[in-house]
């Protein structure tokens, strides 16, 4: 092999690993190494500074001024204004009531179906098909097709209802926030679904088999195993699960332009309303950041409860 | 243990079944049946909507099928409003997208999966913690950003601020742990370029994960809401699903042509979903695993 006289170092036995080579010294084939990293890691530099951490940078400064023209430095005046306005705080308590109960629904859904689903049912792969057809369906075909099913004139909801001797409702009047959960609910039970199908997949068969020797029931195993055993899943989908509900813009825009009055005002809207509508962009830019601080704060208490040492 | 591994077939007892209480497993046919048709049964109801005349959706009782289905109703909303245009507008943005997230995604994976470097783990904390930074965050300066350079409604301001996903670097980075490194170092030793290496050698093992990757950045892009709306304002430069509350605002009577619109962007990603579920599942399994 002659090609090998014009690498410059392989006189070591063992080719040399990249991940491997932990040596102190400085090989020339170890700094090439380096700069090959580099050189490749470049492009991804440049975009997640230029488009992630820059203008984060950006809307930290302006949260600490009246706003993008002729800004005047109001130290902590926009948070202290967030933290005690009655706005921010009905917007903010509505997105977590929205976020419970689209996960509560959710999960036990998506639970229930996983379980059903994970016991070789016939057609399952139709089942599972179906049901996650919602998830890969646009915000906003869900948004529109729901305002005109539950519309209280032309909708076929409430026609469904009369038709039956119910009475119809106005959904979007009465029950707002519900009925926001509600298609929620319809649109993510599928992909809750899958995870909790992943999630019961991870568990080895052998620990069943051993307790089944120990004369466990059907259902002691599944209290016993199942349900612990599930337990980082579920809180993988809880935590997912706020995080994503916390940044729910389509349905209020869509669905109930926030309303009636503010009752589905939910946080990033108000957010939208504060930059565009109201154009108090320093405020604004502290509300995102308070998102922020809340959304980083759950997530490193998932960083510690779950498991996700493993990632770096 | 014996080494017959792998018993065809043998019954999971992770779910419900029959042992639990009698009839269970039939039971579980029919609620996974009813929930599984709740959940089809409105996007099918918007098909049957999407040709219904002007006066079923107009009568004040919703029906449930068209009388005759108005195939007309398809020439009727491209001449609402240039949805053909709206559609192309979708389709180049998430193209564009889907192709830098494959270019871009698995090299930057492959430097965390491969490489040692002094401030690999920070560089990696710092791209994975943009997963937690929400959009409305970032919107704002963005917007200020390319109103400056002159990039609102413009392609590459709806492109620009998705090229790479923190996501996709994470998801290939794990897969390309598992590629064994014996090709790529017998290439080396042999000359070839680190360029070859990775895009010869070490790129076309990860095919399974690349189609994960791209099917997933696609169809999110196609869905995506928020950024078209506060990037474009002009006509020309809509994407299809910020057109499509416009036009259910400018003629909200006429649900039909909503519904029809809608199909636009529901059919072909439906039709993909349906073609690639295998690849879905998958990928949304592996969201779930870490």
């Amino acid at each position: 092999m002659s090609l090998v006289d014009t690498v410059p170092v392989v006189d070591e036995g063992t080719p040399p690993s990249p991940t491997r080579r932990q040596g102190r010294r400085v090989t020339p084939l170890r700094r090439k190494q380096i700069i090959t990293a580099y050189l490749f890691l470049i492009p991804a530099v440049v975009f997640f500074v230029a488009m992630f951490f820059y203008p984060l940078f950006n809307e930290l400064l302006t949260s600490f001024t009246s706003g993008l023209t002729d800004p005047v430095p109001v130290g902590f005046d926009n948070y202290l204004r967030a933290l005690s306005d009655p706005v921010v705080i009905h917007s903010f308590l509505v997105t977590l009531e929205y976020a419970a109960g689209s996960l509560v629904g959710s999960i036990i859904i998506g639970l229930l179906l996983a379980l059903m689903l994970n016991q070789g049912l016939r057609g399952r792969v139709v089942l599972r098909t179906m049901i996650l057809v919602p998830y890969m369906t646009s915000i906003a075909i869900v948004g529109l097709l729901w305002r005109n099913i539950l519309d209280p004139s032309v909708g076929i909801l409430n026609t469904a209802l009369h038709a039956v001797g119910l009475p119809g409702q106005e959904w979007l009047n009465t029950a707002p926030l519900q009925t926001l959960i509600g298609i929620t609910v319809w649109q993510e039970s599928g992909y809750v679904m899958m995870l909790f199908l992943a999630g019961l997949q991870a568990i080895p068969e052998e620990v069943y088999e051993a307790s089944k020797i120990d004369g466990a029931g059907v259902w002691t195993r599944f209290r016993r195993i199942t349900v612990p055993l599930l337990a980082p899943t579920t809180f993988f989908v809880l935590l997912v699960g706020v995080i994503s509900s916390m940044q729910q813009f389509g349905l209020p825009y869509i669905v109930t332009n926030g309303g009636p009055g503010d009752a589905t005002s939910l946080f990033v809207f108000q957010v939208y309303q504060e930059t565009f509508t109201n154009q108090d962009i320093g405020y604004a830019s502290a509300m995102a950041f308070l998102l922020l601080i809340f959304i980083l704060i759950l997530s490193f208490i998932q960083m510690r409860i779950g498991r996700r040492k493993d990632l770096v | 243990m014996t080494l017959a591994a792998r018993p065809a077939r043998r019954r999971s007892h992770r779910g419900l079944d029959d042992r639990l209480f009698p009839g269970a497993t039939a039971v579980s046919y029919v609620v996974a049946i009813l929930l599984a048709l709740a959940c089809v049964i409105p996007l099918l109801y918007m098909i049957s909507l999407a040709f219904q005349s002007d006066a079923e959706v107009q009568g004040g009782t919703a029906v449930l099928l068209p009388s005759t289905w108005q195939w007309g109703n398809i020439a009727r909303v491209f001449d609402a409003a240039p949805f053909g245009r709206f559609l192309l507008n979708s389709l180049i943005v998430a193209g564009l997208i889907t192709i830098s997230h494959l270019v871009f995604d698995p090299m930057v994976g492959y430097v965390f999966a491969k490489f040692d470097f002094p401030l690999k783990g920070a560089i990696f904390t710092a791209i994975l913690a943009t997963m937690m930074i929400p959009f409305f965050v970032r919107m704002l300066p963005l917007y200020v950003m390319f109103s400056n350079a002159g990039w609102l409604n413009s392609y590459q301001g709806l492109v620009v601020p998705f090229l790479m996903d923190a996501f996709g670097i994470f998801l290939m980075r794990q897969y390309m742990i598992s590629v064994p490194n014996e090709l790529g170092e017998a290439a080396r030793v042999d000359g070839a370029s680190e360029w070859r290496i990775y895009w010869n050698i070490v790129l076309p093992q990860t095919k399974p994960a690349l189609a994960v990757l791209g099917l997933f950045s696609f169809v999110f892009q196609m869905n995506e809401f928020i950024w078209p709306l506060i990037a474009t304002s002009t006509e020309q430069m809509r994407v299809i699903t910020i057109a499509l509350p416009l036009f259910n605002k400018e003629s909200f009577t006429q649900w039909n042509l909503t519904a029809m619109a809608s199909l636009l962007l529901f059919v072909p990603i439906c039709a993909l979903f349906l073609f690639t579920q295998k690849y879905v599942v998958r990928g949304i399994a592996m969201s779930g695993i870490k």
